[in-house]
């Protein structure tokens, strides 16, 4: 059924945290129909090769729902890395890895802000030292122009251009971007500030859901 | 005591330089390295091109084979970009399959010819549903000295718009493919993608074209990809939270240094025509 | 964001309007907590929480432990190397535990301790930057419980924040379990609970009720003790 939603809207998010009971940490995010479930290790053990005397090494690997991981997925799994390590005070567990792992359950749209919103609730969930947090919006510019935020997959098919923006929780800033798709400048600034706007419902729905977490083990 | 601070504290000694507006290597912070390229030195490809981005040296080779199309795609063909990050261009990479680097590389490269629609795939078919032109495009580095991605995807580019393809015909009654090598066609490139790599450093110094000493003290990296003066990818992944003044910054320097590249593909072709 | 004891803080949040001791000045910043130039911000999820005279910390629900001086923990010993041994207690990496840090070793006298064994030890060194080492005597020389853990019994592996909550004098868990059966038990910081009852039916309840009452209330945790107690005694 067609939900009539607005186009400055999100889709409705729900989230799982600490179900997976040999983790230290994950999460099942839903935005939508997207889902994913991440779960994470860490502070552990790591390899001596991968091993850095005063940072912890972080370590992503993306399972695609079928077949194995190709080519493309390699670059998932560098931005989101990169993207966890901005975030991470691995300065504090020096000589240890941080696993996480993310596992597509289902791609209805916007599948890379999901899997990094997902990544940040798992890494609150196991409580690892966090900066600050992050909160990723993916939109898409259709050959009219118009700008619609968290696009599902047929708005995803027609649309001339993908913008997936990752802000920091603290001052609002661009952690991250990926694009597909050509765009114009005045274009890539409307869509950065209406995504700006967007994340800052992403932080209370973070805030929301650790309420529920903790409201329980008190 | 220059060489000692530059060991042992290496951020320090950048501090000093960035602090004044240049770089170690006598660059403002928004200058790019000389950029060098030369079109069609290996004869036995159907097109090629050589980049040299100060010392980082890419050199790209394109072999066109026949294949058969996809069911569901009968007019596209395919091209199929690879980099190559092989020992001899820097200690940190070990021989065999293929590292992480190399992939993302690989993968970038995949993302920009689709962002800009540099080919349209459809002008690689011969005979719809039944015979296409391949692509594969072999980016070999063979100096790694930083900012690899905007090199490899400038030698593809150049090269693209260097490759001829022979005529191909197909026999309609016996089914054979004839291939006649004195009739080439020039492969139509409708855009040229340029991609222009910012460099993070302390939090507030952006700077252009990073050395390899640059992007290893870096806090984050910044890629901007633009085709004329439209924008086809901006990738960050990760690294300092940038703020909007600062990525408008970044995509002005861009198309700015979209138009120097362009006109040097092009005078580099003109030169080999005459 | 003002300073507001025992609510909901994110990483990232500034927390403002610390008490500071009236005698020294300072206010102690515990786990969850740190300092960037003049402002106070926390690195972990979880709820604030405030002790006289002015130390502040937040309290986050964790699974996997992280070695502090001075915690006592239950360790397996999987190595035996040089002088030391090498003891897993669900780091991050294998804690050391010398040979003398026994009550009575000696060069010449050797503890017994084999491979596989239940050590229950405090941490002497534990920061990050160096390898976590054990010890099994307190600064007197005396054991003081401390050593290996024999003759049975069962280890339980629980998240961190359950052992706290057991460790809570306010917590009615131990007690009203001790009422109806007698038991000895052995609680680390690591997340590792050691309980041995005078039978295996009653370990393995006890062992249940540990489990169980990871998100109940003390109103709770009674009543289902009640019913475990009843179920022992055959009604």
């Amino acid at each position: 059924m067609e939900v009539d939603r607005t186009s400055h809207e999100l889709r409705p998010m729900t989230c799982e945290l600490g179900h997976l009971s040999r983790s230290d940490g994950s999460a099942t995010l839903t935005q939508g129909d997207t889902t994913v479930i991440t779960s994470m290790y860490g502070p552990g053990d790591v390899r001596i090769s991968k091993e850095i005397i005063d940072k912890a090494t972080v370590e992503v690997t993306y399972r695609p729902k079928i077949g194995l991981p190709k080519c493309s997925d390699k670059l998932k799994e560098r931005l989101i890395r990169n993207t966890c390590e901005t975030v991470i005070l691995s300065g504090l567990h020096p000589r240890t890895g941080i696993d996480i792992i993310l596992q597509e359950m289902q791609n209805s749209g916007s599948f890379l802000s999901c899997c990094i919103n997902s990544a940040c609730l798992a890494l609150l969930d196991a409580s690892i030292p966090l900066k600050y947090l992050i909160a990723a919006v993916t939109c898409c510019i259709s050959d009219k122009g118009e700008i619609t935020l968290d696009p599902d997959l047929k708005q995803e098919k027609k649309s001339v251009a993908i913008l997936t923006f990752v802000f920091d929780s603290k001052d609002f800033n661009v952690v991250t971007v990926s694009t597909s798709g050509s765009f114009s400048n005045e274009q890539f600034q409307s869509c950065l500030m209406a995504c700006r706007e967007a994340s800052k419902h992403v932080i209370t729905f973070y805030r929301e859901s650790m309420l529920k977490k903790l409201s329980k083990s008190v | 005591m220059a060489n000692d601070l530059k060991t042992f504290q290496p951020k320090e000694y950048y501090r000093k330089f960035l602090e004044k507006d240049v770089r170690p290597d006598g660059r403002e912070l928004g200058e790019c390295r000389s950029t060098v390229v030369n079109i069609g030195s290996i004869t036995t490809a159907e097109g090629s091109a050589l980049v040299k981005l100060g010392n980082t040296t890419v050199i790209c080779g394109i072999k066109a084979e026949l294949a058969n199309p996809k069911a569901d795609e009968p007019k596209n063909g395919y091209i199929v970009p690879n980099v190559e990050l092989s020992p001899m261009c820097s200690a940190q990479f070990r021989p065999g399959a293929p590292g992480e680097q190399a992939q993302v590389l690989s993968q970038f490269v995949v993302d920009v010819l689709q962002n800009s629609e540099c080919v349209n795939l459809q002008d690689l078919c011969i005979v719809s549903g039944k015979l296409v032109w391949m692509l594969q495009c072999d980016m070999i580095c063979l100096d790694y000295d930083g900012n690899v991605a905007d090199a490899c995807v400038l030698s593809l580019v150049s090269a693209l718009k260097n490759t001829c393809l022979p005529k191909v015909t197909v026999n309609e009654e016996t089914q054979a493919i004839e291939t006649d090598d004195k009739i080439t066609n020039n492969l139509k490139v409708q855009t040229t993608p340029v991609s222009t790599t910012f460099a993070i450093f302390d939090d507030h110094f952006v700077i252009v074209d990073p050395t390899i000493e640059e992007e290893t003290l870096a806090t984050g990296i910044i890629t901007i990809v633009t085709k004329e003066k439209k924008l086809c990818m901006v990738h960050k992944p990760g690294g300092t939270p940038l703020k909007d003044s600062q990525i408008q910054l970044c995509i002005d320097r861009a198309i700015e240094r979209s138009g120097q590249a362009t006109k040097l593909i092009d005078e580099t072709q003109c030169s080999l025509d005459r | 964001m003002a300073d507001h004891v025992g609510s909901l803080f994110l990483p990232g949040d500034l927390i403002q309007n610390l008490k500071e001791s009236e005698a020294t000045k300072k206010i102690l910043l515990g786990p969850g907590l740190r300092q960037e130039n003049d402002l106070i911000l926390t690195s972990k999820p979880g709820i604030l929480r405030f002790r006289e005279p002015n130390v502040y910390w937040i309290d986050s629900p964790q699974k996997r432990y992280v070695p502090v001086k001075g915690d006592a923990v239950l360790g397996i010993v999987t190595q035996k190397m040089g002088d030391v041994f090498r003891v897993d207690v669900g780091a991050s990496e294998s804690a050391t535990l010398p040979y003398i840090a026994f009550e009575g070793a000696t060069k010449r006298n050797r503890p017994d301790v084999k491979v596989g064994d239940i050590v229950f030890a405090r941490f002497s060194v534990a920061n990050k930057d160096m390898e976590a080492e054990l010890v099994c005597i307190d600064k007197h020389g005396r054991s003081n419980g401390m050593g290996v853990i024999r003759d049975g019994g069962f280890l339980h592996h629980c998240s961190i924040n359950q052992v706290r909550k057991i460790l809570n004098p306010e917590n009615v868990l131990l007690k009203t379990l001790g009422k109806n059966m007698k038991f000895e038990t052995a609680v680390g910081m690591n997340g590792r609970v050691w309980v041995k009852g005078r039978n295996i039916n009653e370990t393995i309840a006890i062992i249940n009720a540990l489990a169980v009452s990871e998100f109940m209330t003390n109103e709770q945790t009674l009543s289902m003790c009640k019913k475990l107690a009843d179920s022992l005694a055959g009604f």
